[in-house]
């Protein structure tokens, strides 16, 4: 079973295809601000390393969130129309899933990802990685008050804290093989989670 | 020769659409799926709305249009998809689902500037003569284009601040009436009698517009008649706004038509729906004697079938992208 995997929710875009627990090719590149030109080559470009077509997926695991809106969506699009076009398997992970199973330590993890303003993006998830506490935006203060009662546990992430965290960085063969059986989703239904409203709709409510 | 087969697609603001047109001229099937009513909630577009929906719609979109066109991928000869102007954020998800199409059946990616789209939706319903003056307006822009052959273009002026659609919906604010206001500004317009004086503005020798300071002169009339306790007779407003904005227009456009010895003239972008500018058009280009083309109402908002016409014409001109394409919020047309 080959598995495209694509995650372009932050600064770095993490691109790999994995082949029965074997990766055949990966991509961890910072990119600046030119997602949308460095996105779609790049993962182009490990099928050519491969000799692969587009149609030798048998599956796209797509992050969906949280993280960069503008990101999200550009991985999003990309891995949702080459799912539909080709009617291919498709199932979507939370970036802080693939960032909590990408942790070597036996402990429970907490990714963290900067939301500004005193927020962030988190989860909690214990050694087996089930969700303690569910993606959400939250205060980081509320985070703290939360993992009072959990004795030991990490907090990974790339973006600066005033905290110790352990850096991200993904592993694709273990990302892969965890949510390789995942429910499989309509191509339509694809979409980000951004767990946050838009400024806009805020003011509103 | 061989049909040639373009599939347009187009999400610079708040509509995703795709069409495919065959030969540049043939409207296949369109699709156009609007936001416009979740915006009117927020007095406008809201950048980072539209893009949550652009996403969520593309994938629908695209497979409703080719439902309709009763054809496959497979028979299409290249993707025409808009690069820019346009919000950066909406504009990615065009480009994105474009470049991936592009990808995964290996067919040609083509690069259409907004502005060439509108142009060229006049083609699908008469053929483009040259000299060609094109006359855009719409909310982001107010620009004369004069093409002497197929997708070569030459901007003579445009506005210095304002677009004359921002221009209408801002007045439209003023007399309180709802978003997008400018379609109700013009039928307001109709009702009424030019009786406030406002000045026309950038009465000069170039081809450049300005519409910022009639704005300002609307909304200090009303003010003033506030002040003065004057009931302010918004159909009066309405038209005397619509007769100085359009006759700022019409200046140009004959001062072009003249200069640049004109054949053909073309309204685009959606302010080509005002009827008070396609009256003064009419008039203007039968006193001159050169044809007059203004495309019909469903031409002319923003939809993927002007991008697919277009697109057949930069096609046969060999433009063509790789899959580095980025959107451009901002960008000439040339």
């Amino acid at each position: 079973m080959r598995i495209l995997y694509i995650d372009t929710s932050s600064s770095y875009l993490y691109t790999s295809i994995v082949e029965d627990n074997e990766v055949l090719s990966e991509i961890k590149e910072e990119f600046g601000q030119s997602l949308s030109e460095v996105a779609l080559p790049r993962i182009v470009s490990m099928f050519e390393d491969n000799s692969l077509s587009p149609k030798d997926i048998d599956k796209i695991i797509v992050v969906n969130g949280p993280g960069s809106f503008t990101g999200i969506r550009i991985g999003i699009t990309i891995a949702k129309i080459y799912a539909w076009s080709l009617n291919i398997p498709i199932t979507t992970i939370y970036s802080l899933e693939a960032m909590a199973i990408s942790s070597p330590n036996n402990t429970y993890h907490v990714p963290i990802l900067n939301a500004r303003r005193g927020y962030v993006y988190t989860a909690i998830y214990d050694k087996e990685y089930n969700p303690i506490l569910k993606p959400c935006h939250i205060l980081l203060t509320d985070l703290q008050e939360k993992l009072d009662n959990i004795g030991d546990y990490e907090f990974i992430s790339n973006d600066e804290f005033d905290l110790k965290v352990e850096n991200y960085t993904p592993n694709f063969a273990k990302i892969v093989s965890y949510f390789k059986d995942k429910e499989n989703i309509n191509p339509h239904a694809v979409n980000p989670e951004y767990l946050k409203l838009t400024e806009a709709e805020e003011s509103k409510l | 020769m061989k049909d040639i087969y373009i599939l347009g697609i187009e999400s610079s603001c708040d509509e995703t659409s795709a069409s495919i047109v065959k030969n540049g001229v043939e409207e296949i099937a369109t699709v156009i799926s609007s936001q416009i009513d979740i915006h009117k909630d927020f007095g406008g577009v809201v950048p980072e709305i539209a893009s949550r929906h652009h996403v969520k719609n593309i994938t629908m979109v695209l497979e409703e249009c080719l439902e309709k066109a009763n054809m496959t991928m497979d028979q299409i000869d290249a993707i025409a998809i808009t690069y820019g102007p346009g919000l950066i954020g909406s504009l990615l998800i065009g480009l994105e689902a474009a470049k991936t199409l592009s990808f995964v059946y290996n067919k040609p990616l083509v690069p259409v500037h907004h502005i060439a789209g509108h142009i060229y939706a006049n083609s699908l319903v008469k053929p483009l003569e040259f000299p060609l003056l094109a006359v855009v307006v719409s909310g982001g822009h107010t620009e004369l284009i004069e093409m002497t052959k197929h997708y070569d273009f030459k901007k003579l002026g445009g506005t210095l601040d304002d677009a004359i659609g921002e221009c209408y919906d801002k007045v439209a604010r003023v007399i309180d009436l709802e978003y997008p206001g400018g379609p109700k500004l013009d039928k307001l317009a109709h009702e009424g009698k030019p009786t406030y004086d406002l000045p026309v503005p950038l009465k000069d020798d170039s081809y450049n517009f300005s519409f910022s300071g009639l704005k300002s002169a609307v909304i200090n009339l009303a003010h003033n008649e506030e002040q003065r306790g004057n009931v302010l007779r918004k159909e009066d407003l309405a038209c005397s706004f619509q007769k100085v904005a359009v006759e700022s227009i019409i200046n140009k456009v004959r001062k072009a038509i003249v200069e640049k010895d004109i054949k053909h003239v073309i309204v685009a972008g959606g302010v080509a729906a005002n009827n008070g500018l396609r009256d003064a058009m009419t008039e203007l280009c039968a006193e001159l004697n050169v044809d007059l083309s203004i495309p019909p109402m469903k031409y002319c908002t923003d939809n993927g079938t002007m991008i697919a016409a277009a697109g057949y014409y930069a096609y046969l001109e060999g433009r063509r992208a790789d899959l580095n394409l980025n959107s451009k919020s901002q960008d000439t047309l040339k």
